[in-house]
């Protein structure tokens, strides 16, 4: 095990844990059902829903990211990865946010 | 700079580098699909002119994509612990399930755009379904260029002499595989089960 260690860099992305791994992939296999159920089972008035689905595509978004891309900040190559992640949400952020307010206001503008 | 240059000394640290560029790469993969997103949202919402997309989704079959590309992840998960205990092998057996799982997203995918396409849902009738296309198809492109990457990590695995080597590679197509499982999740949140509200 302590060759294991030398042959196997860390790359930024963790080491392998088996248990960490299930418990992601348990975790989204429940948030995807629970996503799918609230639209499919047509229980829900449409708030409830967007309520539902939102919340669970995020939650597992930071699941997967957390367990399987396993970010971390504990080694120099980890904090590259987590910083350069950062900076690719606030370039998103801009993007999205940015021109969903222009095109929905552009529409807005013109029906009114 | 300077720090990499240092630790290149080591050896497996330039490893760590390439690495990090290849994480760059699929950072900038997540705007390809960022603008992508929000090409379909501002062509979608508030107001979309044409069929919509609702009544062309099946929800069931979205499920088992989404299922088929979540376990392709787990299977491609054990095949690196079987490449650490280095036993090719058992690590080619689980590739080849992760491809066959992978395969099998791009079918159903493929086989729900023909079916829209024939019940009239074209790429060339509106500007919503042009972005929808676009979207899904270009995530679609990319788990079909993954499979190929995955068929050719099968037959390479066991010509390849180091093991650091093998977890370099194996850990680039992870990265890779794992990315499109996660623009996956906002692909059946934002584009399928939003639509079929």
């Amino acid at each position: 095990m302590s060759n294991h260690n030398i042959v196997q860099p860390d790359f930024g992305v963790g080491e392998k844990k088996v248990s960490i791994y299930l418990f992601g992939f348990v975790s989204c296999c429940i948030l995807t059902i629970i996503a799918f159920w609230a639209v499919m089972s047509g229980r829900f008035s449409h708030r409830v829903m967007f309520f539902i689905i939102y919340p669970a595509a995020i939650i597992q978004f930071l699941v997967q990211v957390i367990c399987f891309l396993r970010l971390h900040t504990q080694t120099q190559s980890g904090k590259n990865n987590v910083i350069s992640f950062i900076f690719t949400g606030v370039v998103l952020l801009t993007i999205v946010v940015g021109s969903l307010w222009i095109m929905w206001t552009l529409n807005y503008n013109m029906m009114h | 700079m300077h720090n990499i240059l240092v630790h290149d000394e080591h050896g497996h640290d330039s490893d760590g580098a390439d690495v990090f560029g290849f994480w760059l790469y699929i950072m900038t993969d997540c705007v390809l699909f960022g603008t992508l997103f929000v090409a379909f949202l501002s062509l979608t919402y508030p107001l979309m002119a044409g069929p919509s997309l609702k009544d062309y989704i099946d929800l069931s079959q979205v499920l088992a994509e989404t299922f088929f590309l979540l376990t392709s992840n787990l299977t491609f998960f054990i095949a690196i612990l079987y490449l650490n205990k280095n036993k090719i092998f058992s690590a080619q057996l689980w590739l080849a399930i992760t491809f066959l799982l992978g395969v099998g997203f791009v079918y159903l995918e493929i086989h729900e755009f023909v079916h829209m396409a024939h019940e009239g849902f074209r790429w060339n009738v509106s500007g919503h379904i042009s972005a929808f296309f676009t979207l899904v198809g270009t995530h679609g492109l990319h788990v079909s260029f993954g499979l190929l990457w995955i068929l050719t990590m099968i037959i390479q695995l066991p010509f390849i002499k180091t093991s650091q080597i093998r977890t370099r590679r194996m850990t680039y197509l992870g990265l890779f595989w794992n990315f499109l499982d996660i623009v996956w999740i906002f692909l059946f949140t934002i584009v399928y089960l939003t639509g079929a509200i």
